[in-house]
């Protein structure tokens, strides 16, 4: 086995066996049973989480691992074959365990709600506190083919008509999907509406809410188009929101933040930033990743999945295997694949794998996190930086806004096609759906597909299919 | 009064520690699950499908906490060339041994052979009636395996080989050959891991069944020479995957129950044991699961084992690290529907969380944005 290939597994800090990762391909469930075999017992002890050296803390497990806990979709899903893809989903699929481990070892458990990426920066600046949003819990439903949640939503008067983001009321109600917070900051205003109706309803089941206002992101536009953002009052607005966040958290910890502190806490968070920026370079510019392992990175930038230092390990080791194969000049999707950008992340994420299957690959995103993406002012006054870079986000301003980012990146990557996936009762989606798709026509003349996902199901429904299919032999045609 | 977590969330919380809403509640409804479904035993353990919707009807029935496949303890030996009988209503019966005596395998450098032979392992596909119980797996999985735990028996090394040799020759064996005993330990592991992989695959939790390990039928030294290593073996290469294993050994395991947890499962399924003694001497360990009489859930009253099973949740409560309300061993076939019914009920009743979700612990506080 070549050394060189030995990617992100170097370093003095253990003796591991050599692992060379095959050639990059999309791997079936089945396939990754057969790599795992081969995956020495000393490299699965290697990996822990929150620097634990029990039993528990080990993640590094392959899907059979999780779709035996019921994680059912991970049977139907392509996944990356490398070692550090292997290491991402081992670590993302325990978070519901990491969540009750963190509060069994004594750390402070924080729920974030609706601002998908600002309030943890605060929160993971204090010592020994773990923030996690429930919104993620939206993905649950559908990586378990279940109706479960949605039922227990149901049950509190939230039903089908809403955002499938309701799972996370249900989680709530259950107290089986992360243990009770010490403390939820919930942020409504100019975002999700569907998602303040859940915030609302999971107020019941909190120890302590605090809501946090988002405000509205000015856009003046003059004739021509060109927009110039007023962001001042937001960010005066949006600093004393968090001032309040950073009493209530002094408050539940009994630990008063320190500036250095939170300073640290913002460079940690830039530092995962900033290597997702590099992972989206080489991913969509080069191939090197394919569209599912990337969704679950961006969102890794909202919480870092419950641990920080964790999920920088497992980013630099991806990001080693994504610049190793750009070296070699290898790539995980085909040279001719059809270049498309996705527009809001799709909550079934066997869309991603059908759409890659069918020649496909994603070349640029707008998932709604934009605020999660921006590096934070590291000069400034903390709280008010990263309130300035909370500007940015994707939901708190115009569809117009949303629309540029998606023209800019698919004029980047001359990209042949955009994809909307909505969501059916997803307040935003409804506007912003036909707002994107005739800005992108208009700007760049390319198709647009839009569809809203369908429920949690085993399979993408037949004319759904259809619809990708022929979006697809359209794009081909264009050629 | 209907239940706020699903089996499976349940579950979940029992083996990362965590209080569940309640005690889950799992009678072993084996072959039980035949006469539920209304098909014959034979039909149930040679037809995978028809083996994962008796056990789907009885799940439903009941309102068990898991789904469990198992039919008799010679599965992976027939697929390693025991001979069995398949009666219309009745459990197979091993007919012929594949060895009369002790084999010689050969994997002993010591070993006195010529030139040792060793047999093929099993193919979980194709041997025997392995392939039921993976079809049986993959059905229910897909049907229910999202609210509900599937689980398979797999018959562990040291049962496997005693259906593999004559049981005379073999217990004799321990005594005389204990390194031939060992080679086929081995050997029968080898097939039995192969055949845990397949489970895995399909979406299935193996358990490990050691019914012939227990205390009614060899000695404490035995087990701990023979019977402990090899569950430990196949518990190693199942903790690769990060499972949480069960260890099942019906019978008699008072005095080697303190020794059950170094094999490193995760739960012991215990039967003729009192739970206070299987607290004391594994209970620190291993989250317990047992271990109402089989043979009263046959023959009792639903009054009785109703009165019986409050008794047995007050002990099996305090199991520190958790505790299954179940049956010692398999319900019997015949096993009247209604006291079936009673366990459960009881179970549950007696097995409520009341604490469970509360946030008790602090002020609920509500603050507003300024």
């Amino acid at each position: 086995m070549s050394a060189e290939r030995d990617q992100g597994i170097k370093g003095p800090r253990d003796r591991v066996p050599e692992w060379a990762d095959p050639k990059p391909e999309r791997v079936t469930f089945e396939q990754w049973l057969e790599l795992f075999d081969r995956v020495p017992d000393e490299l699965i002890e290697r990996y822990h989480y929150y620097g634990n050296r029990d039993a528990w803390s080990k993640y590094l497990f392959p899907p059979q691992t999780f779709s035996i806990y019921g994680a059912r979709h991970l049977r139907r899903l392509r996944f990356d074959n490398s070692l550090a893809s292997l290491r991402m989903w081992g670590f993302v699929q325990n978070e519901t365990e990491r969540l009750f481990r963190a509060r069994q070892t004594g750390r402070r458990v924080i729920a974030t709600m609706g601002d998908l990426g600002a309030v943890p920066v605060i929160v993971n600046s204090f010592p020994g506190c773990v923030a996690f949003y429930p919104d993620c819990i939206w993905w649950t439903p559908f990586v378990m083919e279940s109706r479960v949640l949605f039922d227990a939503a149901a049950e509190l008067g939230i039903g089908d008509a809403a955002c499938f983001s309701r799972a996370a009321l249900g989680a709530f109600a259950k107290h089986s999907y992360f243990p009770d917070p010490d403390l939820v900051v919930a942020s409504t205003g100019a975002s999700c509406d569907d998602y303040s109706g859940v915030e609302q309803l999971a107020e019941r089941f909190a120890r302590e809410m605090l809501w946090v206002e988002e405000p509205l992101r000015k856009e003046c536009r003059n004739p021509n188009g060109e927009c110039r953002m007023d962001c001042e009052a937001g960010v005066r607005l949006l600093t004393q929101e968090y001032e309040r966040v950073v009493e209530a958290m002094n408050r539940v910890t009994g630990h008063e933040l320190a500036d250095d502190e939170l300073r640290a806490g913002i460079a940690r968070a830039n530092a995962v930033r900033r290597t997702v920026s590099r992972l989206r370079e080489l991913a969509y510019g080069r191939g090197v990743l394919a569209a599912l392992e990337m969704m679950v990175i961006e969102f890794g930038n909202l919480h870092y999945y419950s641990d920080t230092d964790e999920w920088t390990a497992v980013l630099d080791h991806l990001l080693a295997t994504a610049e190793g194969r750009a070296a070699r000049g290898e790539s995980i999707v085909d040279d001719d694949a059809l270049r498309v950008v996705w527009v809001t992340p799709p909550a079934d994420p066997l869309l991603l794998t059908y759409v890659e299957n069918a020649g496909a690959r994603v070349v640029g995103t707008e998932y709604v996190i934009n605020q999660a993406l921006e590096v934070i002012d590291e000069s400034g006054p903390p709280l008010e930086a990263i309130a300035g870079s909370f500007m940015a986000a994707s939901l708190i301003g115009t569809s117009r806004a949303r629309a540029e980012s998606v023209v800019r990146q698919a004029r980047e990557r001359q990209a042949e096609g955009v994809i909307i996936s909505g969501i059916l009762g997803g307040s935003h989606c409804a506007m912003d759906t036909r707002l994107i798709s005739d800005h992108v026509k208009q700007e760049l003349d390319l198709p647009v597909l839009e569809f809203d996902v369908a429920p949690p199901s085993k399979e993408i429904g037949l004319q759904l299919q259809t619809r990708i299919d022929a979006f697809l032999e359209v794009l081909r045609s264009r050629r | 009064m209907k239940d706020l977590l699903t089996p499976r969330e349940r579950f979940g919380l029992l083996v990362i520690d965590e209080p569940q809403d309640r005690v889950p509640v799992f009678p072993l409804v084996t072959a039980h699950a035949a006469r539920v479904a209304g098909i014959s035993v034979r039909d149930y353990y040679t037809d995978g499908v028809a083996m994962a919707r008796s056990q789907l009807v009885a799940q439903e029935t009941y309102g068990i906490d898991f789904i469990s496949f198992f039919s008799e303890v010679g599965l992976v030996a027939e697929a390693l060339g025991s001979r069995y009988d398949y009666p219309e209503d009745d459990l197979p019966l091993l007919k012929r041994p594949r060895w009369e005596s002790l084999p010689d395998l050969g994997h002993n450098p010591n070993s006195s052979a010529e030139s040792g032979y060793v047999p093929r392992p099993a193919d979980p596909l194709s041997d025997g009636r392995l392939r039921v119980y993976l079809d049986a797996v993959a059905y229910a999985y897909e049907a229910r395996g999202d609210t509900v735990p599937i689980l398979a028996y797999v018959p562990a090394p040291f049962t496997t080989a005693q259906q593999l040799v004559d049981q005379e020759a073999f217990l004799l064996g321990l005594l005389t050959e204990p390194e031939r005993v060992k080679e086929l330990l081995s050997y029968a592991t080898v097939s039995i891991v192969r055949f845990c992989r397949a489970i895995i695959g399909a979406g299935g939790l193996p358990i490990l069944v050691d019914p012939l390990a227990s205390g009614s039928v060899i000695s404490t030294e035995h087990y701990r020479e023979f019977a402990l290593p090899s569950e430990a073996e196949v518990i190693r290469y199942l903790h690769r995957y990060d499972l949480d294993v069960v260890l099942h050994i019906c019978g008699d395991t008072r005095a080697t129950i303190a020794m059950m947890p170094e094999t490193g499962a995760d739960l012991l399924s215990i039967d003729r044991i009192e739970i206070p003694a299987a607290v004391a001497g594994a209970g620190q360990r291993c989250r317990i699961i047992g271990n109402y009489d089989t043979s009263s859930i046959l023959l009792s009253d639903p009054q009785t084992i109703e009165r019986e099973i409050t008794e047995m949740m007050k002990a099996g409560r305090s199991c520190p690290k958790g505790f299954v309300a179940a049956t010692g061993c398999e319900v019997p076939v015949d096993t009247p529907p209604e006291n079936v019914r009673a366990f459960v009920r009881a179970a549950k009743e007696a097995g409520v969380n009341s604490g469970y979700g509360c946030l008790t612990s602090r002020t609920r506080r509500t603050s507003q944005t300024q």
